[in-house]
């Protein structure tokens, strides 16, 4: 049974999240004084890719073909170790939803991400993929120092065992510590979703990145499909730890979570539609110090005992 | 066990005895160790958690006894079994240096290295241990002379500097503790009655003693020198199985002592900055082989940290604590093994087919040499601790240790675990840049310089055999790991007895694997339900926005790292040199990393003990009757001294 909540949780994000998606694009499109597409777009950009042919650089390996693959597994993974339509109660999935297990899933993603744009042996999907693996150090150490003080203060990595004291009240914002780290979660998170003025996963290659440059056809549908999973992921990290709505009937929170996720989602464009493109250094400079400080301060305050 | 010991000798002495039939020699020496080890491994396998003592026979000035306890052969078991997989690698690899050196000695040395490190191991004695302690490094460092070249010295003499100023440490040590214990075998040594200041000093000795064996931060400076140096073989042994032989005697004598929480505080110290500093210059490095002996830093920190959290455990009788600490460091220790000399032999497969190290000359090897490529990545996935492999279990049980460790109330255990916790994971983001580098500069992509890859065919199967099977064997632990720690929490229990708690929450390895091949199915169904194009892939030119591409417009290794060199520019000094002859030529452009310890640390001594060198040298200008005042003033002198104060 659990299994096939699971299963149940892990498909319905996959076919809500283009519609998020679509949304978000409407909105943008909105503030720039465009018509935009159609809030469907996202599905029928991915089905028509999946009709596509699909070509390949000839210096490519084995690592460009199960790179899709690999993504979609990690990203899928990553997404089920979210205690969304099981709890604590799953003696079987709680051995599974585990903080470091979601994180090095992560940078499985990552590490996947990077030598298949290697792999290509494209100039932009080279650089881009040194970005991906420098923004990675980036924001890991602060979403850990945040990650430190939550497991730190209930003394456990299990996810669905946070989640449930957190619920229950026994742990949560009455600590300065917590409530703080909240806030830079929030921002890694934002991070991690792959957006301006960090990053952007899907952008024009000429005029900025392209891991994903030489892919196309089902295969880029796959990686299409597994970075939205990983960014309704990251934002559902903060959700479970941070904000976890729960109810009795697992559809029903499910429901809540899928919703939640997806303002947290579309309200993205709010930051992404105005912040320009940075350097990587720059970026970091002007904007992710600030979270870095804010992760410090509730760490001090957690040592302090506060 | 005596067996076992006496068949390493025998082969030693066989191989060195056909000194006039080089290939043969390396056939059978090599051919026999890697039975020996396997017989050994087996052995010591079966008798893990069993106590063996034997004394040397014959009327020696002391016949010093050698003693296995279960920790003792688990550790025995670690080195026969690495030592198993190499020299059957070296079967066939070791032909590679025919011209170099005589192979006979080169087995012979292999052998005798194995012989050492497993005595090491059993020594139950200060002055047998400090013997072969001394000889292991000894063999270690003439293995390193068999790739023999310009700097080969110099490389050799660092590596015995800094395994002196170790070694003299360790002495002081033991010879304080043989003291207060008034014996010199170390099963008399338990509950010594020492102060706090004194365990401190003692704990202090013990961790440079050690730690500079181990390639812990500050003494890692030998690391990149020696292992680049080293043929492969030697280098998978040394980083593989000697460490650990350092990590062990670290373990060992420390618990001897009374045991404070100020150990466990010095060590995660300690650890952190090893994890960082290592996977730093490992970043750095466009060598892949000094790649490689940086991480073994790296990997000596995770241990450390580990070790940290067990004696931390002890200091507080935490015995909980204590447990996981212990199980935590001798799994990744396990671990480290398997990955890091499988790295070694893969790098050393790579260099004979290629004759370089400098990853910016590689590129797409994997059409060449597909089956290390796909070994190389399995390793690489192992030593970034990506799920579901070994490296992963081994840091997710430090990092619970960590947790475990940092809810206590102090102040002081808050701030050493959560530091401790961010530097492991700082660690683990740069891993993953480090070896997605090297995996992709070497193996992904277009070869960089064509000639280099040209020639690179794949290596033989009997050298493929044993790097299949450590591979597998880091699948197998990650798989298994629940049983892999219910076998190390046996053998720890030996070490903390007053406790017979399990451990508890691990994670499920085989849900893991279970929940991501259910992923896995997922997108194929997909494909199938919404009859996706399964037309076959067209192959094309690498896109470079309409110009015609060339290879040169790959990302090199130095730019892949360009901006974390940037970010990280107050830790990672390096210069860059650009050369440009006139318009047309092609510019050049180098860089070179400096290890800033070594500037600032090791230069300066260095430099000076030249300079007093240089100016003690008018003493020895080859007069004998010079020679004879000088005698003839020092005896004057100690009769005075010992007139007046003796």
């Amino acid at each position: 049974m659990d299994f096939f909540y699971l299963l149940l949780q892990l498909i319905s994000a996959i076919l809500v999240a283009p519609l998020f998606d679509g949304i978000s694009r409407k909105l943008r499109a909105k503030f720039q004084s465009r018509v935009g597409p159609s809030i469907f777009q996202t599905y029928r950009d991915l089905l028509k890719l999946l009709k596509r042919g699909r070509t390949k650089s000839h210096s490519t390996s084995y690592i460009y073909q199960i790179a899709p693959y690999v993504l979609f597994v990690s990203a899928a993974a990553m997404f089920c170790a979210l205690p969304i339509a099981y709890d604590i109660r799953s003696s079987v999935l709680s051995q599974f939803s585990d903080i470091f297990v979601l994180l090095y899933l992560g940078a499985l993603f990552r590490f996947m991400f990077i030598i298949a744009g290697i792999d290509t042996a494209n100039p932009f999907a080279g650089v881009s993929a040194s970005r991906e693996g420098t923004l990675g150090f980036y924001t890991e150490e602060i979403a850990v120092i945040c990650l430190v003080v939550v497991m730190m203060g209930t003394g456990s990595t299990n996810l669905a065992y946070i989640t449930n004291l957190v619920q229950e009240g026994q742990y949560g914002y009455a600590f300065p510590s917590f409530s703080i780290a909240a806030t830079a979660f929030l921002w890694v998170m934002y991070v991690e979703t792959g957006r301006k003025p960090y990053d952007l996963a899907e952008a024009e290659q000429e005029l900025q990145e392209g891991v994903l440059g030489e892919y196309c056809g089902k295969d880029l549908a796959i990686i299409d499909v597994a970075i939205l999973l990983k960014q309704f992921t990251m934002l559902g990290f903060f959700l479970v730890i941070f904000i976890p709505w729960s109810f009795e009937n697992p559809i029903l929170s499910l429901i809540a979570f899928l919703a939640e996720v997806g303002f947290l989602y579309v309200m993205g464009v709010f930051i992404d539609n105005f912040g320009p493109r940075f350097t990587v250094n720059n970026g970091i400079k002007r904007t992710m110090l600030f979270a870095l400080a804010i992760s410090c301060t509730s760490l001090l305050l957690y040592i302090m005992g506060i | 066990m005596q067996t076992i010991y006496t068949l390493f000798l025998l082969t030693s002495l066989l191989s060195l005895a056909l000194y006039k039939k080089p290939l043969l020699a390396q056939k059978i020496g090599f051919g026999l160790s890697s039975l020996i080890s396997l017989y050994a491994a087996i052995f010591f396998f079966s008798h893990l958690g069993e106590t063996m003592t034997w004394q040397l026979p014959g009327n020696f000035i002391s016949s010093p006894l050698f003693r296995l306890d279960s920790i003792e052969m688990f550790f025995s078991f670690l080195v026969s079994l690495i030592a198993f997989a190499v020299s059957l690698f070296s079967f066939d690899y070791a032909k590679f240096y025919e011209k170099k050196a005589n192979l006979a000695v080169f087995a012979s040395l292999f052998n005798a290295f194995i012989l050492s490190m497993l005595l090491v191991i059993a020594s139950d004695n200060v002055f047998s241990f400090m013997l072969l302690w001394e000889m292991m490094t000894l063999i270690s460092a003439l293995l390193i002379l068999i790739n023999d070249g310009e700097g080969a010295g110099k490389k050799v003499m660092i590596y015995l500097g800094i395994a002196q100023i170790g070694a003299s440490c360790l002495m002081v040590a033991l010879l304080i503790m043989a003291s207060f214990a008034g014996s010199f075998e170390f099963s008399k040594f338990a509950d010594l009655n020492i102060g706090f200041g004194m365990s401190i000093t003692l704990f202090t000795l013990l961790l440079v003693g050690l730690g500079s064996k181990a390639g812990m931060f500050p003494f890692h400076v030998w690391l990149p020198l020696a292992y680049c140096q080293s043929p492969s073989n030697a280098s998978a042994l040394m980083s593989g199985v000697m460490i650990k032989v350092a990590l062990f005697a670290f373990i060992k004598f420390s618990l001897l002592l009374p045991q404070f929480a100020q150990f466990g505080y010095i060590l995660l110290f300690m650890g952190a900055l090893s994890c960082i500093f290592g996977i730093i210059y490992a970043l750095a490095s466009n060598d892949y082989k000094a790649s490689i002996a940086y991480s073994s830093c790296e990997n000596v920190g995770i241990i450390f940290l580990g070790l940290g959290g067990a004696f931390y455990g002890l200091g507080i009788n935490s015995p909980m604590i204590a447990l996981m600490g212990f199980i935590a460091a001798f799994f990744h220790i396990l671990n480290h093994a398997v990955f890091k000399s499988l790295l070694f032999m893969l790098s050393g497969n790579v260099f004979t087919a290629t004759k370089t190290r400098d990853m910016d000359a590689l590129g797409g090897l994997h059409k060449k040499m597909p089956i290390t490529s796909i070994i190389f990545f399995v390793a690489a996935i192992s030593i970034c601790a990506l799920p579901p492999l070994n490296g992963f279990a081994s840091e997710w049980v430090i990092y619970k240790t960590m947790v475990m460790g940092g809810i206590d109330e102090g102040v002081a255990s808050r701030f050493f675990f959560t530091l401790a916790i961010i530097a492991l994971s700082i660690t683990g983001a740069m891993a993953i840049m480090a070896f997605s580098k090297m995996y992709g500069s070497v193996f992904l992509g277009i070869a960089r310089n064509t000639k280099c890859v040209e020639e690179a065919k794949e290596v033989s199967f009997i050298r493929l055999l044993p790097l299949g099977l450590l591979a597998s064997l880091c699948v197998g632990i990650g798989i298994f790991m629940s049983d892999v720690v219910g076998m190390l929490s046996k053998i720890v229990l030996t070490l903390i007895p007053q406790t017979s708690q399990s451990v508890f929450g691990l994670i499920s390895m085989p849900i893991i694997i279970m929940i991501m091949l259910l992923c896995a199915i997922i997108p194929f169904v997909f494909l199938y339900l919404l009859k996706a194009n399964h037309k076959e892939v067209r192959v094309t030119e690498p896109w470079a926005c309409g110009f015609l591409y060339n290879k040169n417009m790959q990302i090199g290794s130095n730019s892949f790292t360009g901006d974390i060199r940037k970010a990280l520019s107050f830790i990672l000094r390096h210069e860059q040199e650009i050369k440009i002859d006139g318009y047309f030529s092609k510019a050049v452009y180098t860089q070179k990393v400096h290890d800033l310890f070594w500037d600032k640390l090791y230069a300066p001594v260095i430099h000076s003990v030249m300079v007093i060198a240089d100016k003690i040298g008018i003493f020895q200008n080859g007069r004998t009757n010079l020679y004879a005042g000088y005698i003839l003033i020092y005896l004057c002198f100690v009769l005075i001294f010992g007139y007046y104060y003796l």
